[in-house]
């Protein structure tokens, strides 16, 4: 594939690139409307990304010549990332570098460009985006880790930069040498990988493996190794187990507004390399494969690592409601809750039809949703100057503030999976994808588990209504920042009313696994090295 | 005047053109025209005016506004269907698409493969028949309305006009949807907007407690209902009516000489579920009709303001039951084809409870209890003539009855208005020497003449055409169904006057002021109701008046002609075997305008001797069979309305209510003691356990990753050792 159509499949990449820049050099201005600006541009260029990003996936041409594993995933994923970034833009707007900020203004401190934070954060914000985007068109490992890396670095900095405590910064450190470690096991995985299929390619790899599979030797077992060590590092990203400890410190650690981002944004980076390195593992679609003039049918990914793939499913999904059961702390039951939607959208990755990763993206957005709207109600509320941290704060909110109080009440609704919310569809379809490729076991742990998480979740939705007021909560007020407010009060609402196009959103979500008609890349081609025999790879979309 | 020929062109109305003929009428496709979507306006019209009375209460309006914009978007209403009415083709039933609803479909999205109810409108004959009386009534009564919840303007008003218009989109929704869903979801509305119209005066335990009453009844109907339209589903693949008449057309008897059975009967035959459809239809349609034993909530419902009482539970929702029978009459006709016996327990159960309430009514002494037992009881009858296949006759009570009740209704109301709710016919006497009372007491006279069935009344001509048949079809027992409904003639007509005679007539003025009066009752006067009263209750004695004409006229010709154009005739033979079962020696749709009538003024008469003529003999009677042991209970039993409270109470309520407190009991101690309190301890307790792990050590986090890591790539390796991989 020539350059300059790799280059055109990233434009909205490069958009923000500029946008980095310029964000980050508005920050430094000495005026202070200027910097008090960089949101806004921060915001303008994502929108910007986003349309963009719908006229590159409507090239259909340069779509079905990109050599890419799942060519339209970009289009609905790159978009939903946008949308979140905007969002989440909106949720921290204001918050960073307050205190500085406010000092400046009441003229106690002289500005100084070297202590300003405020475009640093937002352009390490584009950048993580931008890296989570170029995920999707990632065609070889060298390309999957940088992107997977670029979406992470900047997170790093950013709990530390969010707020100005020594928390902040704990968590920080724990956060990047926790994903260092986790960096490593999946580079690992991926040089043991290169080494057993001879290619950095995922096509070539997806075929070679297809090819050893079976072959009479089998699969050699450090490919194996290979293929559980990258996912396992990447589990990280998405807090699954065990890769899962970090998420309650660092989540508590962070702004809230951080932890909106670190909720939602890594989640979206893993899964999307989740469902590239399995596609690349075997299950993107069936394959038929003539070999030596025998035609084999090949179905999904190798037995161990499906097997992983369902305990980790499992012990996610339990770990963290578990986990979440005796947390007072809004921050860390988030986190938790995290943890368990991890391993309900797994199950998504283990039903590995395309129903199952239909259904996973749709999740994601679902997931978004409900996490934006209790972060903008979390971000929106202040107890005399700081965050809103403990559940017991938000007892008698429903007389002050009624309004928030529903959303979190809708929030929480739609995690539980309460129709007509749009988490109830979101578990639906995960489910029934579960159930269609025959995992009745783990959507029967599922269940338990989504009715086991009601305690804690009906927990955020009553306690505003059900507890009297406390001393404590009693100096819980909602801040005079106008974007949080917003924020909640459009995810709120969106949480019922997208239900109503569940439809439009899910056929949307498709298009994003669609592999119809695209994935003939590798015909009449030699793959095994040296066997001299040609093979006929034909791949046909898998139907449930 | 009660001349033969007269009775022979009577008698030719009710036979119709179909004396001799056999034809059997397929059921019509429907026609799919696109550009008609203004018929949506039927209902949209009272939707807007809802919102529109909910933004007035929203923003503290105490004018007339509410009422106005409900008079004005209902008339409105009934324009239209007059528009739809005029372009009607008759026997052509049309859909009109509105929007998509309700959409699945899977397989091959065939029969059986999809569930479709989309927002559409059935337009046949029928539908229009009950639309334009439904939206003709509904204008008149919140005309009426307007004055006379006059007292409560502001947000009461406003509550009252949206809960009416609520009522009309809803009624509009279940008469004129095109399939079964869209009939359930208005027969829903129709009890929500019933439930808040009872409930009106939320300050009185009496009317929170009708009105929740009546939704509960109603529920047991309801639930009737739903299994019908699931079995629908379940045994013809579709909940639009057009499918299911189509599917249905292959059922029933198709051929000319109506001998044939229908072509599909010999090699698919229908499972045995699909004739317990007509069944459940029936406990659907006996609850929103207030029919045995599901009727005692019409009475308590009174509680409601009276406009309410007349539209509602007299007028139009409470003859849904009649309209969800008519409309699936074909269904109730190929059960009785095969031999059961779904409609002749119509039919009784319809006489049944028209004895039953004729009687209760005689020993009430409120007047809005009265009508509502009578109203009952002409339900009753309804019920009677679709039991004995004269839907014909069925519907045409519908439209007579709705006229005479809702003019008998607004006239008590104007009663009660006046007088400070005053409705104890004991304690008004010779009403009709008030000043400013002369339209109240004639129109009411009119509307008693005509609920009594007088000789040459609108309601005379509707009640014989159901009495006669019972005389002519062939059914269990229908010659005494026949008689019954004769007994209930004679007893119907007693309680009108009875009631009218005691409030109108006597030589002088007394009222007892009612119980909002407050102050002396010496210097209490009854004032008058207002022109905006006085008009409606002209113009509905006028209609009254109008339907005489039916009998006479092309009128008869023209319901005759709308309900065989629908499905309330539709796949049956329209051959009403006049003659071969003579009754008094005579075609008995002959004989019966002699014999009902005779017992309808006798009935005028004992009413008249007791109430007016003679009442210190009614008072002496009564002392007389007080004091007999072995009768008193008789006229007991009337007054406490057949113990059917106290019946319900101890075999429905309290073992209901036991049923329920065990399950608390099992609740608390199982439930909630050893299965909540035990399960959901074994999380916590893990919870516990792995507490620790979480403690906020770099070192410790990071182990606990490798370790998990370590384990899962020992576990593969192990695996692959095994030979696995």
């Amino acid at each position: 594939m020539e350059m300059v159509e790799k280059l055109t499949l990233i434009t909205p990449e490069i958009l923000l690139f500029l946008g980095a820049i310029i964000v980050a050099i508005t920050g430094l201005s000495g005026s202070r409307a200027l910097r008090g600006a960089v949101p806004f541009i921060t915001a303008i260029f994502l929108a910007a990304a986003a349309v963009l990003t719908q006229y590159v996936y409507a090239n259909e041409e340069a779509l079905t010549s990109s050599g890419l594993l799942f060519p339209r995933l970009g289009g609905y994923i790159k978009t939903l990332t946008c949308v979140v970034g905007i969002a989440l833009v909106a949720l921290g707007s204001g918050t960073i570098d307050r205190a500085y900020e406010r000092a400046v203004a009441s003229g106690r401190t002289r500005f100084n460009p070297l202590r300003v934070m405020r475009g640093e954060y937002h352009a390490f914000f584009l950048l993580s985006l931008i890296g989570v985007m170029l995920i999707c068109n990632a065609t070889d490992l060298i390309w999957l880790f940088l992107a997977l890396e670029l979406s992470v670095l900047p997170t790093y900095v950013m709990v530390a930069l969010s707020r100005n405590s020594r928390g902040a910064n704990e968590a920080a450190i724990k956060y990047f040498f926790l994903g260092a470690m986790s960096t490593a096991t999946f580079l690992y995985g991926f040089a043991l990988l290169y080494g057993a299929t001879g290619s950095l390619v995922l096509l070539d790899i997806r075929d070679q493996i297809a090819v050893l599979l079976s072959s009479e030797a089998g699969l050699p077992n450090f490919a194996l190794i290979g293929m559980a060590l990258s996912l396992l590092g990447i589990f990280f990203k998405i807090s699954a187990v065990p890769m899962h400890v970090y998420a309650p410190d660092v989540y508590e650690g962070a702004s809230t507004p951080m932890t909106a981002y670190l909720s939602i944004v890594p989640k979206i980076a893993g899964f999307v390399a989740i469902i590239l390195l399995c596609g690349t593992f075997g299950w993107a679609g069936r394959h038929e494969i003539t070999f030596a003039g025998e035609t084999m049918v090949r179905e999904g990914m190798p037995d161990s690592i499906q097997t992983m793939l369902w305990i980790v499913a499992v012990l996610t999904m339990t770990l963290g409601n578990i986990g979440a059961l005796l947390q007072t702390s809004l921050k860390r039951i988030v986190a938790y809750s995290g943890i368990t939607h991890s391993g309900y959208m797994l199950i998504g990755i283990v039903a590995g039809t395309t129903a199952g990763i239909d259904a996973l993206l749709f999740y994601l957005a679902a997931y978004a949703l409900g996490n934006l709207a209790l972060f903008g109600v979390l971000a929106g509320l202040s107890r005399a100057g700081h965050e809103v941290e403990n559940i017991e704060d938000l007892a008698g909110l429903w007389r002050k503030n009624p309004r928030m109080a529903g959303f979190l009440a809708l929030a929480a609704g739609s995690f539980v999976g309460m129709p007509p919310l749009i988490g109830f569809w979101g578990k639906l379809m995960i489910f029934i994808a579960g159930i269609e490729s025959g995992e009745i076991l783990l959507i029967s742990i599922a269940a338990v588990n989504s009715a086991i998480s009601a305690w804690y979740y009906l927990h955020i939705a009553g306690v505003p209504v059900v507890r009297a007021a406390t001393p404590r909560s009693e100096t819980v007020v909602a801040t005079n920042r106008l974007s949080p407010k917003i924020v909640a009060t459009l995810a709120g609402l969106s949480l019922i009313i997208v239900p109503i196009f569940t439809t439009s959103l899910y056929e949307y979500a498709r298009t994003g696994m669609d592999v119809s008609e695209l994935e003939v890349p590798s015909s009449e081609q030699t793959l095994a090295p040296g066997n001299g025999h040609d093979l006929d790879l034909m791949t046909e979309e898998s139907s449930a | 005047m009660l001349n033969s020929s007269l009775f022979a062109t009577l008698s030719s109305v009710s036979a119709g053109d179909g004396h001799a003929e056999t034809v059997v009428s397929a059921i019509p496709e429907a026609a799919r025209p696109e550009n008609m979507t203004w018929a949506g306006l039927i209902l949209l019209l009272p939707a807007i005016s809802a919102i529109l009375c909910g933004l007035y209460a929203c923003l503290g309006i105490k004018n007339r506004l509410p009422g106005w914009t409900t008079v004005l978007a209902l008339a409105s209403s009934f324009v239209v269907v007059c528009m739809l009415y005029a372009g009607h083709e008759p026997g052509q039933p049309v859909v009109i698409h509105l929007f998509d609803w309700i959409d699945f479909s899977w397989g091959s999205k065939g029969a059986f493969e999809n569930v479709t109810a989309n927002f559409a409108l059935y337009v046949d004959d029928l539908s229009l028949f009950w639309m334009l009386f439904v939206t003709g009534l509904g204008t008149c009564i919140a005309f009426y309305a307007t004055e006379y919840m006059d007292e409560d303007r502001g947000k009461g008003y406003s509550r009252f006009f949206g809960a009416m218009s609520i009522f009309l989109l809803a009624m509009s929704a279940l008469v004129l949807g095109d399939n079964l869903v869209m009939l359930y979801l208005g027969w829903e509305g129709v009890g929500l907007a019933s439930y808040l119209l009872i409930g009106y005066y939320y300050q009185k335990t009496t009317a929170i407690d009708a009105a929740k009453k009546a939704f509960i009844m109603n529920r047991i109907g309801d639930l009737g209902l739903a299994i019908a339209i699931w079995l629908v589903w379940f045994n013809f693949g579709t909940l639009e009516y057009d499918g299911l008449f189509q599917a249905l057309n292959l059922y029933l008897p198709m051929a000319e000489d109506g001998t044939l059975a229908g072509t599909q009967m010999g090699d698919a035959p229908l499972g045995w579920t699909a004739y317990l459809i007509p069944w459940f239809l029936m406990v659907g349609a006996f609850g929103k009709s207030a029919q045995f034993p599901l009727m005692t909530w019409l009475p308590d419902a009174m509680e409601g303001p009276t406009p309410v009482s007349a539209l509602i539970h007299a007028a139009t929702m409470v003859t849904a039951g009649v309209y969800l029978i008519s409309r699936t009459y074909p269904i109730f006709w190929l059960e009785m084809e095969q031999g059961g016996y779904a409609l002749a327990t119509v039919g009784w159960i319809g006489g049944f409870t028209a004895l039953l309430a004729a009687t209760i009514a005689v020993k009430q002494y409120d007047m809005k209890r009265v009508l509502a037992y009578s109203t009952i009881s002409q339900l009753g009858y309804m019920f009677m003539g679709l039991g004995v296949v004269q839907t014909f006759g069925a519907c045409f009570h519908v439209y007579t009855h709705a006229f005479f009740k809702a003019l008998l209704f607004l006239c008590s109301g104007a009663i009660m208005h006046g007088l400070a709710g005053q409705l104890d016919v004991r304690k008004i006497e010779g009403l009709r020497m008030a000043k400013g009372w002369k339209v109240v007491t004639w129109t009411m006279f009119i509307g008693a003449l005509w609920l009594s069935a007088f000789p040459f009344t609108a309601g005379f001509f509707s009640k014989d055409e159901i009495l006669a048949q019972a005389f002519v079809q062939e059914g269990p027992g229908f010659r005494a169904l026949g008689w019954i409904g004769i007994i209930t003639a004679g007893i119907t007509s007693y309680y009108t006057f009875r009631v009218w005679f005691r409030v109108f007539g006597g030589k002088t003025l007394r009222i007892e002021p009612g119980p909002e009066h407050h102050g002396d009752a010496s210097s209490f006067h009854p004032h008058p109701p207002g022109w905006r009263i006085k008009a409606v209750l002209i113009v509905l004695a006028l209609g009254c008046i109008a339907a005489i004409s039916s009998g006479y006229f092309g009128i008869g010709h023209w319901i005759k002609g709308m309900v065989s154009n629908s499905s309330a005739s539709w796949g049956m033979p329209l051959h009403w075997h006049e003659g071969d079962t003579p009754f008094f020696g005579g075609d008995p749709h002959v004989t019966m305008y002699y014999v009902s009538g005779v017992v309808g003024l006798l009935g005028l008469s004992i009413a008249f001797y007791f109430h007016l003529y003679n009442r210190k003999l009614a008072i002496t009677l009564e002392h007389a069979i007080q004091s007999r042991m072995s009768i008193r209970w008789i006229p007991r039993l009337l007054e406490k309305k057949w113990y059917m409270d106290e019946i319900y109470n101890a075999t429905v309520r309290i073992p209901t209510w036991l049923c329920a407190k065990l399950l608390y009991l099992f609740d608390r101690l199982v439930i909630d003691g050893i299965l909540v309190g035990g399960i959901a301890r074994i999380p916590m307790f893990i919870a516990r356990i792995f507490q620790p792990l979480q403690s906020g050590m770099l070192q410790g986090y990071a182990t606990t990753m490798a370790g998990g890591v370590s384990l899962i790539i020992a576990w593969i390796i192990w695996t692959m050792s095994k030979g696995g991989g």
